[in-house]
């Protein structure tokens, strides 16, 4: 045995001796450095739920539970909680022992003071989350009970750090909190401290070395870069300069190429209490979307799966229902509903056509439209393209508008002057969270972003979105999510296209990032790197 | 010596004149070589070129790039030719009154040249086409409005030049209208570097439309060469021939173009005539 084998035989040994270094324990310290897409305007998550916030500041402040990837409830700020008999009092027990970072001790009345005076008056789904909550009793520190006007199973799914972050009361009272400091120098319990924003750059956050989980968290360091251009982000991505990349900063078609390269790995896991969905928005006032019937051929003609496959690279799934299948575990999801084709069926679509009566002129056209397309980026204008080959095969003559993101909003949620649109919205973790907003009466809204701007009013769906909200046994509410896509398979006022799978790229050194159902928009507590 | 000699004896600009005679009788034959919709979706998406019955490959939704190099060549010399033909006219009517009246009018109507001046103009035709909605005629309008400019100062020095030459005081003493002196005898004096310039702003011109058309501003019902570069580019890694055919497409129109724009300086600048 030469010299060098035998000091390694004697260095195993050692370690097997000492027992504490398993082959893939977690190793502490490092920087890792992420992609932040685009630079957030603050990280004022408790008043925007703008993606990119969502990316630095659940590191920073943390929410009364997290999720793990199954959507199961994994307490956070929160230890336990109890439900009462009627559902109406939701005792949450909190944690002993949390400071903020600037040392402060967290307790009930930062609770308290978070969703009453914060998430209920100016964060965008708080009012909906939390609009059952009529008080918060907080008989000691360490205990904070929601009084509820109605049951609201919903509410229990929307506690993560990036819903409903926990705020400190003490920085926030008495100050205007729509624009505080918090919003550029935040001020959390989470597992990394705020250290410095460089404009146009990066954001630095430290290691919080008195996080309430004990030895965590492992990195020492997290730094989110801005880089504005796709293709300067993916070259970062492959020389190392970046581990990590979500919500489509490294584009489809080059995340599809990492995903072949060693060293490099790409995962759809960490957003399914995002639950993303393309669709198409319909002007239901005026002609010709007024008719149900041009909604439903529209849905019939789109060939769902080219779509998937030539725009996003194979990742996403044909849309069945007004739910996402991500609704299934719960049971809301009903499958087997007509209208929604993932291979397009052209003669049928012509054939509800010819009965509803729109037929062809001269020219073969049936109906003329202008669609609008998100302008978020070139996938869009891609479909906006195909979708304009693909209603001409049945008589629909479409024109493509593209413009900026401010004067695209007013248009489609503020002067309603729009006849088709193609968007994406958040379905979240409850209907309730993400889906009614798009239907119900209540929700045309003029002027507020992302809500039923299709104006599509049906007092029969009202009433069962009313009740879905309130039902506490799941059965029941099961039956009623059921009907409400039947209902919406047949009007159609929005067509559903495909569920979105976002892909996140990361180098393989960094190790257990996926750990909540958040993924991105996580804490990142038990992330490390092994270098 | 004729025009034609004169501008034969620049062989590049014969060269040029070339291939732009085939770059406009593809734009016009493209109908017929390829009467399907360019942007409809004709097979396999991402073919390279030769395969699948892509003669230049095919795009990630499965369009011929071919059929769009061929159509986008329509509007890329449709918008070069119109927005040239615009700033030329305003360029001219700007220039010609600053020049023959000059004094007050001069210099109003200088300051507002200056003023268009100093903005960059690939940057003011893009908030232009943003702020009107990216349309042909919205692109026409933008290129235009950043172009007259050059052709307005050009125009007034040679009417600096030549108002008070013989021939135009013994306009005056016949009693000629101002209208007529400046459009129907100093214009035609001066019209010889007016061609030069708006040849080679036609070259400009589609160089500008392809840059906004390439950020995404061009009109997404209308296929050109910056949009196929545009949409390629994301492609770049493994579909090169998207964004390469069109790319090649734009520099030999505008070599071309610049080629025989010289050709024309050649011809027309009698200054030059002696040049071998």
């Amino acid at each position: 045995m030469s010299l060098r084998n035998w000091a390694a035989a004697a260095l195993c040994t050692l370690g097997l001796a000492l027992g504490a270094v398993p082959a893939d324990a977690q190793k502490a310290g490092g920087t890792f450095v992420y992609l932040v897409q685009p630079e957030p305007p603050s990280l004022a998550s408790y008043l925007s739920t703008s993606g990119p916030i969502g990316l630095v500041a659940p590191k920073i402040y943390d929410g009364l539970f997290d999720y793990d990837n199954d959507l199961n409830i994994v307490p956070a700020l929160a230890e336990s909680y109890e439900v009462s008999e009627d559902g109406k009092t939701v005792t949450f027990n909190l944690r002993q022992g949390v400071t903020w970072h600037d040392g402060a001790p967290f307790t009930s009345a930062d609770v308290q003071f978070t969703v009453m005076s914060v998430l209920k008056e100016v964060h965008p789904r708080g009012p909906n989350s939390f609009r059952e909550v009529t008080s918060i009793d907080t008989p000691d520190d360490h205990t904070a009970v929601f009084n509820l006007a109605n049951p609201a199973p919903y509410m229990l799914r929307a506690l993560s750090a990036y819903e409903s972050p926990m705020v400190p009361k003490h920085l926030l009272e008495g100050t205007d909190i729509r624009s505080s400091d918090l919003a550029t120098s935040p001020v959390g319990t989470g597992a990394y401290k705020f250290v410095e924003w460089k404009k146009g750059q990066y954001i630095r956050l430290d290691k919080n070395e008195n996080y309430w989980k004990p030895g965590l968290p492992y990195i020492e360091r997290i730094v989110g870069r801005f880089i504005p251009d796709a293709s300067t982000r993916t070259a970062a991505m492959e020389n190392g300069e970046v581990m990590y990349g979500a919500y489509g900063a490294i584009p489809n078609i080059d995340a599809v190429r990492l995903r072949d390269t060693d060293g490099f790995s790409v995962t759809t896991d960490g957003y399914s209490m995002i639950n993303p969905m393309a669709l198409i928005e319909f002007n239901t006032t005026k002609a010709p979307f007024d008719n149900s019937a041009i909604r439903k051929a529209i849905s019939l003609a789109i060939d769902r799966e080219f779509l998937i496959e030539n725009i996003w690279f194979g990742y996403g799934k044909p849309a069945t229902s007004a739910l996402s299948t991500n609704f299934a575990p719960t049971g809301l999801y009903k499958a087997g509903l007509p209208n929604y084709a993932a291979k397009a069926d052209v003669a049928g679509a012509i054939a509800m056509l010819d009965a509803a009566g729109i037929t062809p002129d001269a020219n073969g056209i049936r109906a003329t439209a202008v669609l609008d397309l998100i302008p978020y980026g070139e996938d869009w204008r891609r479909a906006g393209e195909y979708m304009k080959q693909a209603m001409s095969e049945i008589g629909i003559s479409l024109e493509l508008r593209y413009e900026d993101v401010p004067t695209w909003l007013k248009r489609i949620y503020a002067d309603y002057d729009f006849e088709m649109n193609i968007n994406y919205f958040y379905q979240l973790p409850d209907p309730v969270l993400g889906v009614h907003r798009h239907y119900g009466t209540d929700q045309i809204r003029q002027g507020t972003h992302f809500v039923n701007s299709s104006r599509y009013s049906n007092p029969t769906l009202d009433a069962l979105l009313a009740s879905g909200a309130q039902e506490a046994s799941a059965t029941k509410r099961a039956e009623i999510y059921g009907e409400v896509q039947d209902i919406l398979a047949e009007d159609m006022p929005v067509v559903n296209l495909f569920e979105m799978q976002f892909l996140t790229v990361y180098n393989e050194k960094l190790k257990d990032h996926a750990t909540s159902a958040l993924g991105a928009y996580g804490p990142f507590d038990r992330a490390w790197l092994d270098e | 010596m004729t025009f034609w000699k004169l501008f034969a004896r620049n062989r590049g600009a014969v060269v040029g004149l070339a291939i732009l005679i085939l770059i406009t009788f593809m734009a016009a034959t493209a109908g017929i070589f390829f009467p399907e919709d360019p942007f409809s979706l004709a097979g396999q998406s991402m073919s390279p070129p030769g395969e699948n019955g892509f003669l230049l490959g095919s795009d990630s939704l499965g369009r011929d790039v071919a059929a769009g190099i061929a159509h986008g060549a329509k509007t890329s010399l449709l918008i070069g030719l119109l927005a040239t033909l615009v700033a030329v006219c305003v360029g001219i009517v700007m220039g010609a009154l600053a020049g023959y009246y000059g004094g007050i009018i001069d210099d109003l109507l200088m300051r507002v040249t200056e003023m268009f001046q100093t903005i960059p103009s690939f940057i003011f035709a893009i908030l232009l086409v943003a702020i009107m909605k990216p349309s042909i005629e919205s692109i026409v309008i933008a290129i235009a409005v950043v172009s007259w400019p050059a052709v307005a100062r050009l125009v007034r020095g040679e009417f600096l030049s030549l108002r008070n030459r013989e021939f135009v005081q013994a306009c005056h003493t016949l009693g000629m209208s101002d209208i007529r002196i400046m459009m129907g005898e100093i214009l035609p004096n001066c019209l010889s570097p007016v061609i030069v310039i708006g040849s080679l702003m036609v070259a400009t011109a589609i160089l500008i439309e392809s840059g906004l058309a390439f950020l995404g501003l061009g009109d997404p019902n209308i296929m050109s060469w910056g949009f196929q570069i545009g949409a390629g580019r994301t492609l770049l890694r493994s579909a090169w021939w998207v964004c390469t055919f069109p790319g090649i497409a734009i520099l030999l129109t505008v070599l071309a173009i610049n080629l025989v724009g010289e050709g024309i300086n050649d011809a027309l600048n009698p200054r030059l005539r002696e040049r071998s």
